[in-house]
């Protein structure tokens, strides 16, 4: 297998309980690179309580997970970002005190006067790589038309912007994949369809992500391969055409 | 303007600074950090405490006054230990307390915290002398300088301004930095900060300890004023006060925490002294602390950005229009 078959993210018998329950109960797939994985199941799957652990927010019992060949298990949040990959969340996590713009600079890693003593050093240690940060945040902002509400706080976003807040400021940090936790949910059709063409650009790009959503048409569109879980188990993986034909998945579906 | 006057308004403006120092290092933690440290007067206590038993010169048998650590350092060395200790407690505090758990319960640990330190303090008597605390704490540079009571005031007076004027640069310097921003951004939301690559435990310490330090200069600069340290001048209380200037001038804001200080801590503390007492000695002084619960919760409902709310980072305006601008 040369580097670029290799899977981008690996995630092997994966378990974790919440007080006996049994929220992901040994769960395993890859996700290929360059591709937008979906991962979709009946609530109470366990694709949260999985998302959760790969981007490091809970701890798993047991199982490992691995990200460009580095095994990233139980590693904090901040550590495995700085690995390159970036989640956004289910609900909006905007910093609604902060503007629009600052949402996207804060994001950006590695920046110059974020230490105590860089800070103290001023503006004419930080404020040449702050410029730039603020070019390329306003490069991003265009790509999504979303210039006009450079100055706006954060706070202040309809829901549907505040999603898109989220998947500009994810690509702020640098990412090599992201994951998206139903970057949809509660987004109205039109904006939808834009966040849906954004994402396509970005694959075309060669940006991995991993995709959880329960609207199953978004996911049939953009998604390939497809991960089914139920009941904490990965049951079937394939496109969303033969895993949406198998009786295993049907079955989850009509059961919940 | 006689000379009462001249003593009375030097005490006010260097109880201002002092008090300005103190909110900038709470404002850091709580505003900017989110960090709800309720025990934030304990490190000033600390600081003060310290300072004193380093210009008091060793303890001696016989002495009417016991303490540990005493020693005479030239000024201004008793105040950089001040903020070193209140520094390196914060530390300890911070490593147990704000790794783990979730903020509510972080602040009903700082809670906690500030009550079991003034039962200490009062209590074992052996290591803070108790309840009677200290006296005869020497003033910085009295006798170097020769100056009458008076004017000496005013020098005081003058020093403070000046550490106040270094504490707020210091303080300007990491809120209008990319870390005063990241800490904006962990104070709003931090999972998302952490999903985002920011070390958001490293980020709380680092704030805590600096908070802590500059808890612990402004009571060193206190207690070196008044020259006397007792654990109850330092109770739980005076948190909520620097609280409310905080929310009444606006959180975050430098200039707005430091309107506050002067409305609520100096202003309306010091102004209903001057009411004549009624119903029983000590109403007032009682009345004082539901007023500035009733404060914060009216700026809580009416105003939550305070007087000067915080200000979010401005950027140089774009060359050209942006594209799109149709809104």
């Amino acid at each position: 297998m040369t580097e670029q078959d290799a899977p981008i993210l690996s995630v092997r018998d994966v378990q974790r309980d919440f007080g006996g329950v049994k929220a992901v109960d040994g769960a395993t797939f890859n996700a290929q690179r360059g591709r937008i994985t979906g991962l979709i199941g009946p609530n109470g799957a366990g694709k949260s309580t999985l998302m959760g652990i790969v981007a490091g927010a809970i701890k798993p019992m047991a199982g490992t997970v691995s990200f460009e060949g580095r095994d990233i298990t139980g590693q904090p949040p901040h550590r495995i970002a700085r690995h390159g990959l970036i989640r956004t969340f289910q609900l909006s996590a905007e910093f609604a005190k902060l503007t629009v713009l600052e949402n996207l600079m804060v994001a950006a890693p590695g920046q110059k006067g974020e230490s105590l003593l860089g800070a103290e050093l001023g503006p004419l240690y930080w404020g040449r790589s702050e410029a730039s940060l603020v070019r390329t945040a306003r490069d991003v902002l265009d790509r999504f038309a979303m210039a006009p509400k450079e100055n706006e706080l954060a706070g202040n976003l309809s829901g549907g912007q505040k999603r898109l807040l989220e998947i500009m400021r994810a690509l702020m940090a640098k990412p090599k994949m992201l994951l998206l936790d139903e970057p949809f949910a509660g987004v109205n059709p039109t904006l939808a369809r834009e966040i849906e063409r954004y994402l396509l650009d970005l694959r075309a790009e060669g940006l991995s992500m991993i995709m959880v959503e329960h609207e199953l048409a978004v996911v049939e569109r953009i998604c390939d391969p497809v991960v089914v879980m139920a009941q904490g188990k990965v049951i079937s993986e394939g496109s969303m055409r033969d895993v949406s034909a198998r009786k295993e998945v049907l079955d989850a579906y009509l059961v919940g | 303007m006689s000379d009462q006057t001249q003593f009375y308004l030097s005490t006010l403006l260097i109880y201002l600074f002092i008090d300005i120092i103190g909110v900038l290092g709470l404002n850091l933690q709580f505003g900017v950090a989110g960090i709800i440290n309720f025990a934030y007067i304990v490190f000033v206590a600390v600081g003060a405490y310290t300072a004193a038993v380093l210009s008091l010169g060793p303890d001696y048998p016989g002495n009417f006054q016991h303490y540990v650590f005493g020693a005479n350092l030239p000024f201004p060395l008793p105040i950089v230990a001040a903020g070193v200790a209140s520094g390196l407690l914060s530390l300890v505090v911070g490593v147990i307390s704000l790794r783990r758990l979730r903020s509510d319960y972080q602040a009903m640990v700082m809670l906690v915290l500030s009550l079991i330190a003034t039962l200490v303090a009062t209590n074992a008597t052996g290591l803070v002398n108790g309840p009677a605390g200290l006296a005869t704490v020497p003033q910085p540079l009295y006798d170097w300088l020769g100056l009458a009571p008076l004017d000496y005031q005013w020098a005081y007076a003058g020093w403070c301004a000046v550490l106040t004027a270094v504490i707020f640069l210091f303080v300007r310097g990491i809120t209008n930095s990319p870390l005063g921003r990241s800490l904006r951004a962990m104070r709003d939301n931090d999972r998302a900060a952490a999903a985002l690559g920011k070390n958001v435990t490293a980020m709380r310490l680092l704030i805590f300890v600096v908070g802590g330090a500059i808890a612990g200069i402004s009571g060193a600069v206190f207690v070196e004023f008044i020259q006397a340290w007792s654990p109850g001048s330092w109770l739980y209380p005076e948190t909520f006060v620097f609280l409310a200037a905080i929310l009444v001038g606006g959180a975050a804001n430098n200039w707005g925490v430091m309107l506050g200080t002067l409305l609520v801590p100096v202003g309306f503390l010091e102004a209903t002294r001057f009411l004549p007492q009624v119903f029983y000695n000590g109403f007032i002084e009682a009345m004082q602390w539901v007023c500035v619960g009733l404060l914060i919760l009216v700026f809580l409902w009416f105003r939550p950005g305070g007087l000067i709310p915080e200000r979010a980072g401005r950027y140089k305006p774009r060359a050209e229009a942006p594209s799109g601008t149709s809104e």
